[in-house]
């Protein structure tokens, strides 16, 4: 998979504070990156420096491959973007709205309607964006990011203030992106159970260090469980349990097997009891993503 | 670009009130002079031989203070057009050269101006017909009073469009545009470099031209000087 975006050492200062610290940021195509951090953590700035809104005070961007400095309407020509709270101009419909950008991206006018049958505004196409709900603007903004048809997609904070129907129906549209139209997506958000449900590569901020960047599924893996057993002499329990071909550990008076399916879990548990190992307590200890992130962001939650 | 980027605009500044305002201007010079007129006619075609010359006098009295007055209205709405959701981080973030959108902006403003003028000078004869200041027209002086003011009222125009655009809050720029307002009203007392006193097209010299040149050149610095903080400008 080739590389889509890439920073390296990429900093802001913003009087003495630094916004952004180093970030080497990797995004490789036909993932769903989820840019994850607390509020104030340097998302909203590093994705402004992506998209050449603001001048790093030092490092490079690399998008497609090319320095975004140094070619930045070319690569803008291929990125789609919402960032933060979305905007509009509210005294135009939204057919209006899509048609002022349309103007500049150079697409035909039926790219219009069908954005907007993508984001299911349809209906309201040429009613005035005033009017509109948070929700409906918020799939404006959407529609207005996909109207040319990026190769890249940068989605800030998308389904901030939405209703759980409304974060369900984005999630879902972003989603399908990838496969339906090969997009590359980055989406910051400050919560983690929404990166958990759409993204496939994972990037951690806080206060403007890039603390954690993998896929998503070797995040998981981090939080497997832990099946702790005590019992009498764990020592010899141990030695038992070599039997059933399971790694066993003994720590504190405890036995602890690490990555069991339900069905190891009943095997081991028979086989003490079986040669007289009294079970006092069998436990899961499962550490969640939740906790993962606390330990990362040395208590900020997110 | 250039055209892409303007077509854009003309679409955003759509029932926003502007063309009203581009007619309201004009109409509210010739108005004003109709109003002057209709109280003491006999008293201004008294005052000199010359009718034409005392009728396009006292539009040109009325007409700095309008344009100055559309310059800071025009550019400041123009720029909440973007301020209001802060959509300059949309707009800049599309395939565009920041130095187009600046100069689509200008022009914009500066076209709205133009026709403003336009009008002001179709108004001005009209009006002037029928009071029968006499049948020698001076057609020459008719264009001079409707576009001179708009031609030294660039640098103004510059001006303005920087402050509205380097500054979210509007407040800001109807203040400084408020002061320049009273600065136009008092341009007999101004010294001759003083932008605000350029579209009253007063020098002491007593050629309107210098004024337009000195309004151009300086409406080229300006515009230069304002599209390069644009262009460095991180958009928050």
């Amino acid at each position: 998979m080739s590389i889509i975006v890439q920073t390296e050492q990429l900093t802001k200062t913003f009087q003495k504070q630094q916004a952004v610290d180093h970030v080497d940021m990797v995004i490789r195509e036909g993932e769903i990156y989820g840019f994850l951090g607390p509020n104030g953590a340097g998302k909203t700035t590093t994705i402004r420096m992506l998209l050449g809104l603001m001048k790093p005070t030092s490092g490079t961007v690399r998008i497609f491959g090319k320095e975004l400095q140094k070619h930045k309407l070319d690569i803008l020509r291929q990125v789609g973007s919402l960032v933060e709270n979305p905007s509009y101009y509210p005294h135009l419909t939204a057919y209006e709205n899509l048609n002022v950008v349309r103007e500049i991206v150079g697409v035909p006018h039926k790219r219009i309607s069908e954005v907007l049958e993508t984001v299911r505004l349809t209906e309201a196409a040429h009613r005035k964006v005033k009017g509109f709900s948070l929700g409906m603007k918020q799939r404006l903004g959407i529609a207005a990011a996909l109207l040319h048809q990026p190769k890249l997609l940068v989605l800030d904070e998308p389904t901030n203030g939405l209703d759980p129907s409304g974060i369900i129906e984005i999630r879902e549209l972003i989603k399908s992106l990838p496969q339906q139209y090969g997009m590359t997506v980055l989406i910051s958000s400050h919560l983690l159970s929404e990166i958990d449900q759409i993204a496939t590569a994972v990037g951690v901020v806080s206060r403007g260090k890039l603390i954690y960047q993998d896929q998503m599924s070797n995040l998981r893996k981090l939080a497997r469980s832990t099946i702790r057993i005590q019992c009498s002499e764990p020592g010899k329990a141990v030695a038992a349990l070599k039997q059933l071909e399971l790694a066993a550990a003994h720590e504190q008076e405890q036995l602890i097997l690490e990555n069991c399916s339900n069905r190891s879990v009943a095997d081991a548990v028979s086989l003490l009891v079986h040669q007289g190992h009294d079970i006092y307590r069998v436990e899961e200890n499962k550490q969640s993503l939740e906790q993962i992130f606390l330990s990362m962001t040395d208590g900020v939650s997110l | 670009m250039l055209s892409q980027l303007l077509r854009s605009e003309w679409m955003k500044i759509k029932r926003k009130g502007l063309w009203f305002l581009t007619v309201l201007g004009p109409l509210g010079v010739v108005g004003l002079t109709m109003v002057n007129y209709g109280v003491r006619k006999d008293y201004l075609l008294s005052i000199s031989d010359d009718d034409w010359s005392v009728y396009l006098d006292s539009i040109l009295s009325l007409t700095p203070l309008a344009l100055v007055l559309g310059i800071v209205i025009l550019t400041s709405m123009m720029a909440s057009i973007e301020n209001q959701t802060n959509a300059w981080k949309q707009w800049l973030a599309l395939p565009v050269n920041r130095s187009s959108v600046y100069l689509s902006k200008y022009v914009i403003a500066t076209t709205l101006l133009f026709v403003s003028s336009i009008i002001l000078g179709i108004g001005t004869t009209l009006y002037g017909l029928t009071l029968g200041l006499g049948d020698d027209i001076p057609w020459l002086r008719i264009v001079q009073v409707s576009f001179y003011p708009w031609l030294a009222s660039q640098a103004l125009i510059a001006f303005h469009l920087w402050v509205a655009v380097a500054n979210n809050n509007q407040g800001i720029t109807v203040s400084i545009g408020v002061v320049g307002v009273i600065l136009t009203f008092m341009a007999f007392f101004l010294p001759d470099w003083f932008l605000w006193k350029w579209p009253t097209l007063a020098n002491d010299w007593n050629n309107p031209f210098i004024n337009i040149v000195l309004g151009i050149s300086a409406g080229l610095l300006l515009f230069i000087a304002g599209m390069w903080h644009f262009c460095r400008k991180d958009v928050s």
